[in-house]
């Protein structure tokens, strides 16, 4: 029978990060069902590894299976990509805050563009700088945290969070001229 | 500590926006960029684009209802025992999962349900309709109960009791997996004269109970409890004769 104590270790531990889960799997996917079928498979695994886990960095340590599964998803359907039509739609919370800011149409038109712009930036860099750049930025990890779920050294963290803003920056130049 | 070059200056220039830097080197950057106007310009180039990306960026929040479903498809046994033989019964039922049309009923389900009981019997009702409609009543077509128990095993994390009750009128058509109450379910298929009648097997972590007749949209239930196995029977057939069947079961050796 399942066992008591671990569904509610689970629910402890790893249900209290679910929306950095499903942020991280949904930029490193870019595709919202592929983002829930990873958390899900994600989840599933955290539960059956949960005798290893001590006690510790739970978030990272749910994040680590999060983006492995993510690059799992990105391998298998290389070449079958489409586009979601649902996300066309999908407003986040947060942006539906701010629809709610007063604002002259003209400044929001401009703030809305703004923000596709920085987002279509960050979308388009290649997986190993765009998830330093969400866990950082997103999640506000620390350089060890966002080592520990990418699985490299500190110091490429911080050399890629550097080339990964470089190269954002340039991309908003662009988009600006 | 000796004042600092562009260069190093640019490469501590991340982790000093990001605060990262011990004290000492902190302040090695600061002084830095006071004096150095190159170098204060691309901090503070980087330090707006890292304001633009923190307001602008949308932080996707898990969907309503994922939760849900995520916990409704735990295990039902401990990881210790997990074994990959149940393993593969579960990645058979997550494909179904996904859509987003069984996300929206997972979530009204959720909302909706009066009790865990009401839900599973009406999801049986369901369900049995399901099976007449899709003419998907048989995973495995057979009225050899020793064909048909054998095919749960591997697929099952318990063992239906299966039989075969021809010489009582009730033959069995054969069996399939179905999902309800959140879990992976055994549906054996018997027929009675022009009448089908889907019987669910479940784990239950409660006490045995005797037979209770239900109605539910028009179909007839006899729902009981024996061995920690939940039963469901389910069919348009008259309740009277239901419930022969539900008998013969129960006198089963289990």
């Amino acid at each position: 029978m399942q066992n008591k104590n671990d569904v509610s270790r689970f629910e402890r531990l790893f249900l209290p990060h679910l929306d950095a889960a499903y942020n991280l799997a949904r930029w490193l996917t870019r595709n919202h069902n592929a983002a829930q079928d990873v958390v899900q498979e994600s989840s599933l695994r955290a539960f059956n590894s949960l005798h290893r886990f001590a006690e510790g960095n739970a978030r990272a340590w749910l994040l680590a299976i999060v983006r492995n599964q993510s690059y799992t998803w990105l391998k298998e359907s290389s070449g079958r990509r489409f586009v979601d039509i649902e996300d066309e739609e999908a407003l986040s919370e947060r942006d539906k805050a701010q629809l709610g800011h007063p604002d002259t149409p003209e400044a929001w038109a401009v703030r809305m563009q703004e923000k596709q712009a920085l987002q279509l930036a960050l979308e388009s860099l290649p997986e190993a700088f765009r998830e330093v750049i969400v866990l950082k930025e997103l999640e506000e990890m620390s350089y060890k945290e966002i080592a520990a779920v990418t699985d490299v050294p500190i110091g490429t963290v911080m050399s890629r969070l550097a080339r990964g803003r470089d190269m954002l920056k340039i991309k908003l130049r662009a988009y600006h001229e | 500590m000796n004042e600092m070059t562009c260069t190093e200056c640019t490469g501590w220039l991340h982790a000093y926006l990001d605060n990262e830097l011990d004290t000492t080197v902190s302040a090695g950057v600061r002084a830095h960029l006071d004096r150095c106007a190159d170098c204060k310009a691309s901090y503070v180039e980087m330090a707006t684009l890292r304001q633009g990306l923190r307001t602008a960026l949308p932080y996707y929040e898990a969907p309503e209802g994922l939760q849900q479903i995520i916990l409704s498809r735990l295990p039902k046994q401990s990881p210790a025992a997990f074994t990959p033989r149940i393993s593969r019964a579960w990645r058979r039922w997550r494909i179904p999962a996904f859509s987003t049309a069984a996300l929206a009923a997972a979530v009204l389900i959720y909302i909706f349900a009066p009790t865990q009981e009401d839900r599973v019997d009406d999801e049986v009702v369901s369900s049995h309709v399901r099976s007449l409609m899709a003419e998907h009543l048989m995973d495995v077509v057979s009225s050899d109960q020793h064909t048909v128990k054998p095919w749960f095993a591997g697929k099952l994390d318990f063992s239906p009791p299966v039989y075969d009750f021809t010489p009582q009128g009730y033959p069995l058509l054969g069996g399939r997996l179905d999902y309800v109450g959140h879990q992976t379910v055994a549906a054996l298929s018997y027929r009675r004269a022009k009448h089908i009648i889907n019987v669910f097997v479940m784990p239950t972590p409660k006490s045995d109970s005797g037979p209770k007749r239900l109605s539910i949209r028009g179909y007839n239930l006899i729902v009981w409890r024996q061995n920690h196995l939940a039963f469901e029977a389910v069919s348009d057939l008259n309740a009277e004769e239901l419930q022969v069947l539900a008998v013969l079961i129960i006198n089963q050796p289990h």
